[in-house]
């Protein structure tokens, strides 16, 4: 029986997202879908605390996030956003400023690689970043990230820019690395193929959005019999 | 040496002919600022005739009161003048500009005036002027400092958006822009140090010049003053800058960008 590593409850946003109660299970591939402004990326942020939610709480094994420092709950829900950004330098570099950002050195060559290669990225450290397209430096991106080797990694639609075939090889080899390492999944993504091959479990904010609503109507029409 | 020409109202007058220059250029290269000059020319007028006459009312009535409320009033419209440049600051960071504007400004004062001198930091014919000088290089240091800051946060979202995301402590992420943005608002002062007495005679030392004082004396002055001057700059930004950053998280470790 998989543990239940992160649990939401009443969680909602500015009053504008209210989530339905959820739960996320540990060492699983969970990806998260629904329709845009239902709060998905918001969720990331609220589970690695770059936001906070105007009511309700997130549990991470139990404990309310709100008593873990920020920065450390970050590094072990390591969020891997949207939007890319690298440094206008080599892919090696890149490794090493943002290791140097974490007070880390930086992985040896060796590894660097084996990340890219995971990340169907498998170009030459000497690479210039300002030179690969964006479906490359999405890759690279993502290299880097899982690098850190976070107890939980969030991929934000981690295949924005990327054709099917390397979606595809992406997360076969993602599922199959989390698996070997114990490591959770958690992805958000519109990929309706994708998510039937690899999710092991699906949170569809709508359909839950939808089931919340009907069950206040229900509540409403109980307490008017009531 | 001799004292200084006083002018009479109509020598002073013949001045603004050379308005009627500049207005022609204007309209010849239709450059549509007559308006912004004739406006300019006035308020300019306007202003330091009430200059003037406060500062008479001054040296007449030497109060200390009077002196100080002048030093707090400048102090007051630097202030007002960096945030009207800079809106949508928080109010820790807009607190934090005023005191660095007030306490480096009144210390650099301080030292120059009743160390260096060593004379009374209340007698208005010293401490006025210099003090006019000190805190309007502060202003615009602190001006370009901030707008520095926050345009370089603004453009490098994504970046720290990713190192937070990553679990960087946000003082780490901000503190390079700190830096840059003091060095960029420091560079300004720097470079007129270097061109200084040779491209121009600066304004103070001109001033003194023409009122009758040796050149000699009037150059220490100036080097003392562009000394004063720096150093205000570079306090008064470095700590609106640390003050600032600091107001930028919260104990969420969350930054917070207007």
């Amino acid at each position: 029986m998989p543990s239940i590593l992160i649990k939401t409850q009443s969680l909602a946003f500015h009053h504008m997202i209210k989530y339905p109660d959820l739960q996320i299970q540990e060492e699983k591939l969970t990806f998260i879908k629904g329709p845009s402004g239902t709060g998905k990326t918001t969720l990331l942020k609220l589970l690695n605390a770059t936001a906070s939610p105007s009511a309700g709480t997130i549990y991470l094994n139990d404990s309310s996030i709100d008593s873990i420092d920020a920065v450390s709950l970050r590094r072990q829900l390591l969020l891997c956003g949207q939007t890319v950004y690298l440094f206008d330098s080599s892919i090696r570099e890149n490794f090493i400023q943002y290791y140097q950002y974490r007070n880390l050195n930086a992985p040896d060559e060796e590894t660097m690689k084996k990340y890219l290669d995971l990340c169907t990225a498998s170009f030459s450290l000497d690479t210039k970043c300002q030179t690969l397209s964006g479906g490359e430096r999405q890759r690279v991106y993502i290299a880097i990230f899982l690098s850190f080797n976070a107890d939980v990694l969030m991929l934000d639609e981690p295949t924005s820019a990327l054709d099917e075939a390397t979606s595809r090889k992406l997360f076969e080899n993602l599922k199959k690395y989390m698996a070997e390492t114990h490591q959770t999944l958690i992805v958000v993504s519109h990929d309706q193929r994708l998510i039937e091959t690899y999710a092991d479990a699906v949170i569809d904010l709508e359909v839950i959005k939808e089931q919340t609503q009907h069950a206040a109507v229900n509540t409403a029409l109980t307490q008017k019999e009531a | 040496m001799n004292e200084i020409i006083q002018l009479n109202l109509i020598q002073f007058s013949s001045i603004y002919l050379l308005l009627l220059v500049v207005l022609a250029v204007m309209k010849r290269a239709e450059i549509e600022q007559s308006k912004l000059l004739v406006i300019a020319s006035i308020r300019m007028t306007i202003q330091l005739i009430l200059a003037g006459l406060v500062l008479t009312y001054i040296f007449d009535n030497p109060h200390p009161l009077w002196t100080l409320l002048y030093i707090f009033s400048m102090i007051a419209f630097a202030f007002h003048r960096v945030l009207s440049k800079q809106p949508g600051l928080n109010r820790a960071f807009k607190t934090g500009i005023m005191v660095s504007i007030a306490l480096s400004g009144l210390l650099v004062i301080l030292y120059f005036i009743g160390g260096v001198i060593g004379i009374s930091v209340f007698n208005p014919q010293y401490t006025i002027p210099i003090g006019g000088m000190i805190i309007g290089n502060a202003m615009t240091g602190v001006s370009l400092g901030i707008k520095t800051f926050m345009s370089s946060l603004a453009s490098d979202r994504n970046k720290i958006d990713t190192l937070l995301n990553l679990g960087v402590e946000p003082r780490k992420i901000l503190l390079p822009y700190v830096n840059q943005s003091l060095e960029t608002a420091l560079l300004p002062t720097l470079n007129s140090m270097l061109s200084m007495g040779i491209i121009s005679l600066p304004g103070m030392m001109t001033g003194q010049i023409l009122s009758g004082t040796m050149p000699l004396t009037a150059i220490m002055y100036q080097i003392a003053i562009m000394i004063a001057i720096c150093t205000a700059v570079c306090l008064s930004v470095f700590l609106s800058l640390t003050f600032g950053y600091k107001s930028l998280y919260n104990h969420r470790q969350q930054i917070m960008l207007p």
